[in-house]
């Protein structure tokens, strides 16, 4: 166990004597599973707790301390009777992690969490729905549980998957390592066997997932991969955009923004990935014009577009 | 065991940080600096060390979250004197009543989610405490253990990411106070409402004061510290609307029914999108057509566009033929260089 600063062991004390106060002798292996320490370091806290107290510090105003036959008593700590109350970065952690759970599993309505956390929230005086709103990113709930069920039982999973950037679908057999959800998205990671290396899905993009009887042995440390990360080299994209689109500044991964005279923006953009260039320039229309880069991406995408209509 | 331990400069740190918070908190008046150094042991009699020690004391419990204030003494004998004193019902945790099920599942929660820049764990330990690892039973139906909750390498499940005033805005948001700060450059009020995380980013939703109606704030953007002012409970929350309808019915154009296809490729991820009852029909090649109602038609573009060539609006024909005047006026648009 790593090294504790005393503002560390203070707060654990702090919250370890009322919870043994209020308790008729509770077992110690008990206490030190709940608050995390080991015998020894629960007997070195308690020998400390023996010389604290009130002032004078005379034997009957200071906290008294037994443990017999593997149970612990504190008396004479009234003013200890309670925890300190959460702090707001405390309950918002427990709040938050508790919704994004909630909202990651479509499970648990009325159960053991959202009861708990409906009762956490009334006790820091807000609504635990209201005050704290998680959305993950749409997916299907029957996507993840396929998934969670390869990872589980080591399967091989058959993805029908839409590369997004590149506009492109195709089936890939994966050994899935890991489902989670990081910036809003859901992903899974994985070998990929058509790349024949270590890739990251985009849970949303995937349209059918299939569990294959063919098992694989799963890495016993799963690399950490990071999602899309712009590179040196990818291509950049200067847009002047009207007043109307300066959202796009707030929405996108800008590298520099620099105000217009019009009151619109002059953006740059890392645009590696053609299709999801196609798909802004589109959406923006006259709203936007490129003044570095491909100018030409807008009408000929426009073009493509306007073929099945004219069709 | 031991009796009282006055030797000054033996006494450790913890001890007396202990001592300190007992006294506060016991003190029926707020106790002066004098006082504490003559009663706790551990601090010098040196005035100017006693008062370097006392000093990073209390600031070690303030953060910890200690609420010590200060306050006058009213004591006769000591005129405008001012003291210290920590008020049980601001330190004192609102029992929230937990059962050990409720218990143990926000400690499963705690650990399968990682939020940047805050721990549960001490809030686990002010609530009873870290439960072991259940039986069969698990706290949360339909995941058996943790480990199916978790990413990478044991890792959380979700990783949510932190922004520097997330704190004191749902400090703001629990006491229900007004809070100030500066946003794209101006002066904000808001009444602070609630913090949702939405495509990976945290926002405040709140009344603002200076737009005279609620507005979104992206929290990263802030550029400023926030700061609450006024009194606690300064407004009432609305009632919040729950999901919200996708952007295409946020609108007040003539309302009218899109049926738009979407190919193969993309239908499950469509239909997923607009829900169930959106979906009129599945051709045997996988293309989907779907009904959707549109009260704003600059949002249906966008939406349809995202798809780019597959999809197509089918009608109603006023429908078809703005996206086909959009196109054409891109298609036709000079290139500029």
């Amino acid at each position: 166990m790593p090294k504790v600063s005393a503002d560390e062991r203070l707060q654990r004390l702090l919250a370890l004597i009322p919870w043994v106060a209020s308790r008729d002798g509770p077992r110690v292996d008990d206490v030190c599973a709940r608050f995390g320490c080991t015998q020894a370091e629960l007997v070195a806290e308690l020998e400390l707790l023996f010389l604290c107290g009130l002032h004078p510090y005379t034997p009957d105003v200071l906290i008294d301390v037994d443990i017999a036959d593997g149970r612990v008593w504190i008396r004479y700590a009234e003013y200890f009777e309670r925890p300190l109350r959460l702090t707001p970065a405390e309950g918002l952690a427990l709040l938050a992690a508790g919704r994004t759970v909630l909202a990651g599993s479509g499970a648990d309505e009325g159960g053991p969490l959202d009861r708990g956390l409906h009762k956490l929230a009334a006790a820091m005086g807000v609504d635990a729905g209201e005050a704290v709103e998680i959305e993950l990113g749409a997916v299907a709930d029957d996507l993840l549980r396929t998934l969670r069920a390869a990872i589980g039982a080591s399967r091989q999973v058959e993805i029908d998957y839409y590369s997004f950037g590149r506009d492109e679908r195709a089936s890939r057999v994966i050994d899935p390592y890991a489902v989670f959800s990081a910036g809003g998205q859901w992903y899974v990671s994985g070998w990929c066997h058509r790349a024949d290396d270590e890739r990251l899905f985009r849970v949303d993009r995937i349209a059918t997932a299939a569990l294959l009887d063919s098992g694989f042995d799963p890495p016993a440390r799963p690399p950490e991969l990071a999602s899309y990360r712009p590179g040196a080299d990818d291509p950049r994209v200067t847009l002047d955009l009207e007043a109307s689109a300066r959202w796009v500044a707030e929405q996108y991964p800008v590298e520099t923004v620099a105000e217009l005279e019009s009151g619109g923006l002059r953006v740059t953009l890392v645009a590696s990935q053609a299709a999801w260039l196609e798909r802004l320039l589109l959406r923006l229309g006259p709203r936007a014009s490129v003044v570095g880069g491909d100018a030409g991406v807008t009408s000929s995408a426009a073009r493509r577009l306007l073929a099945r209509y004219q069709g | 065991m031991a009796g009282p331990a006055p030797s000054i400069g033996r006494v450790h740190r913890l001890e007396r940080l202990i001592n300190l918070v007992a006294a506060l908190l016991h003190a029926e008046r707020p106790l002066t600096a004098d006082e504490l150094r003559h009663r706790l042991p551990g601090y010098a009699a040196d005035h100017a060390t006693f008062r370097r020690a006392f000093e990073r004391d209390k600031e070690a419990l303030r953060d910890l979250g200690i609420p010590v204030v200060v306050e006058p003494v009213d004591d006769a004998a000591q005129p405008s004197a001012m003291g210290y004193r920590i008020p049980k019902e601001a330190y004192y945790l609102k029992d929230p009543g937990l059962a050990p099920d409720e218990l143990a599942a926000l400690h499963l929660a705690a650990s399968a989610v990682r939020l940047e820049g805050a721990s549960g764990v001490e809030a686990l330990w002010k609530l009873g405490g870290e439960l072991a690892e259940e039986g069969p039973s698990g706290p949360l139906s339909g995941f058996s253990s943790p480990s199916t909750l978790a990413g990478p390498a044991g890792t959380a499940m979700a990783a949510l990411p932190g922004t520097a005033n997330l704190a004191p805005v749902f400090a703001a948001i629990s006491a229900r106070r007004r809070i100030g700060f500066t946003y794209r450059g101006r002066a904000r009020r808001v009444d602070p409402w609630r913090l949702s995380f939405r495509n990976g980013h945290w926002y405040l939703a709140g009344f603002d004061h200076d737009a005279g109606e609620e507005r979104m704030f992206r929290l990263d953007r802030v550029e400023s510290e926030v700061l609450a002012t006024g009194d606690d409970a300064a407004f009432e929350r609305p009632p919040h609307a729950g999901t919200q309808p996708p952007p295409w019915e946020l609108g007040a154009d003539e309302a009218l029914t899109a049926r738009l296809r979407v190919d193969a490729g993309q239908a499950a991820w469509a239909a997923g999108h607009v829900g169930p009852e959106a979906v009129e029909s599945w051709d045997e090649d996988g293309s989907v057509v779907l009904a959707v109602r549109v009260t704003n038609r600059d949002a249906f573009r966008s939406f349809v566009l995202g798809f780019l060539d597959h999809a197509e609006v089918l009608s109603p024909a006023v429908l078809r033929g703005e996206m086909v005047e959009w196109l054409e006026a891109l298609a036709e648009a000079p290139c500029l260089r």
